[in-house]
């Protein structure tokens, strides 16, 4: 799998063009995705290095949930799709 | 006995004979059937192994039969589709703050994801049935579908044995303890251990 192309961002003004405020995408423990695997996606998805993935994995398992990519709405609806594609339960909401 | 995946030069390669290519190959159609786009075709029933392994699990399992005999017929004669909870494990809410936002993301991507899903297995299942002798050779392609089909194997099973949280699998193993080995639950759960096991060699050879 690949990362799929980004489309452009629309300019047109809308209730979500608040652009100052950044989207995240978060990945939340389950019992059954394996800390290896979850690595592998973590660095075949988003290439991140062995370290960050295995940290980002660890959160996930230590602290239910972890912050695994951020900015517009668009890219982490991306993301989340992706992951989901994955197998892992990723969500995406505005940043608190 | 079967060996794990191992990567040896620019391919993957495990030992596993054809009752346990067979078993691997089962589920995978199965999860297929449940994951196709085409609702339809779901009605068809198939193999029922998830239905055969997750019998006498009782209270354990969600007892959720795929069986066009379970589903009932509406005035059109037409079955109209139910919504398999293993369903809400492969394609989770989007976003918990906004139901509005969750319904609207899983409108956008649903079909997408089960067109991919379905494609993904289809590489995952071709690639081992293809004729061979217990020595299975994939390449990266194939490894990363087989890795990633094991998962959406393990989510159905998973919701099916009803594993909620990180311990529910040594609690189930617990309980099915003192049951015959020829059990339902047991097979069910050991099923599961192997497809674990298998998935964590690959996972482990498939780490750049």
């Amino acid at each position: 799998m690949s990362i799929a192309p980004v489309e452009q961002e629309s300019r047109t003004v809308s209730p979500d063009a608040e652009v100052d405020v950044p989207w995240i995408t978060l990945v939340w423990n389950d019992p059954v995705n394996l800390m290896s695997y979850v690595t592998f996606v973590f660095q075949t998805y988003f290439g991140y290095p062995k370290s960050r993935a295995e940290r980002l994995m660890m959160d996930v398992h230590t602290k239910g949930r972890a912050v695994v990519s951020t900015g517009t709405r668009e890219r982490m609806e991306t993301d989340t799709e992706a992951l989901q594609g994955y197998g892992l339960w990723a969500t995406f909401q505005k940043d608190s | 006995m079967a060996r794990g995946f191992k990567k040896r030069h620019d391919r993957f390669v495990a030992k596993l004979d054809a009752v346990e290519r067979g078993l691997v190959v089962g589920l995978m159609e199965q999860v297929r059937e449940l994951v196709e786009p085409e609702q339809s075709a779901s009605a068809e029933g198939g193999g029922d192994e998830f239905d055969a392994i997750v019998a006498g699990l009782g209270g354990v399992g969600m007892g959720v039969s795929l069986s066009a005999a379970d589903q009932v017929a509406d005035l059109s004669g037409r079955v109209p589709p139910p919504r398999d909870p293993a369903l809400d494990r492969i394609f989770p809410t989007g976003n918990l703050e906004d139901e509005q936002v969750a319904a609207e993301f899983r409108r956008l991507t649903e079909q997408g994801l089960r067109a991919r899903k379905t494609s993904n297995l289809d590489t995952a299942i071709a690639a081992l049935s293809a004729p061979q002798e217990q020595r299975v050779s994939l390449d990266h392609d194939q490894a990363v579908a087989l890795v990633v089909a094991l998962t959406d194997v393990r989510l159905v099973l998973g919701e099916r044995l009803g594993l909620k949280g990180d311990d529910d699998v040594e609690l189930l193993e617990e309980q099915v303890s003192g049951l015959p080995e020829d059990d339902p639950a047991v097979y069910a759960l050991a099923v599961y251990d192997f497809l674990t096991w298998l998935q964590e060699t690959l996972a482990h050879a498939l780490m750049p």
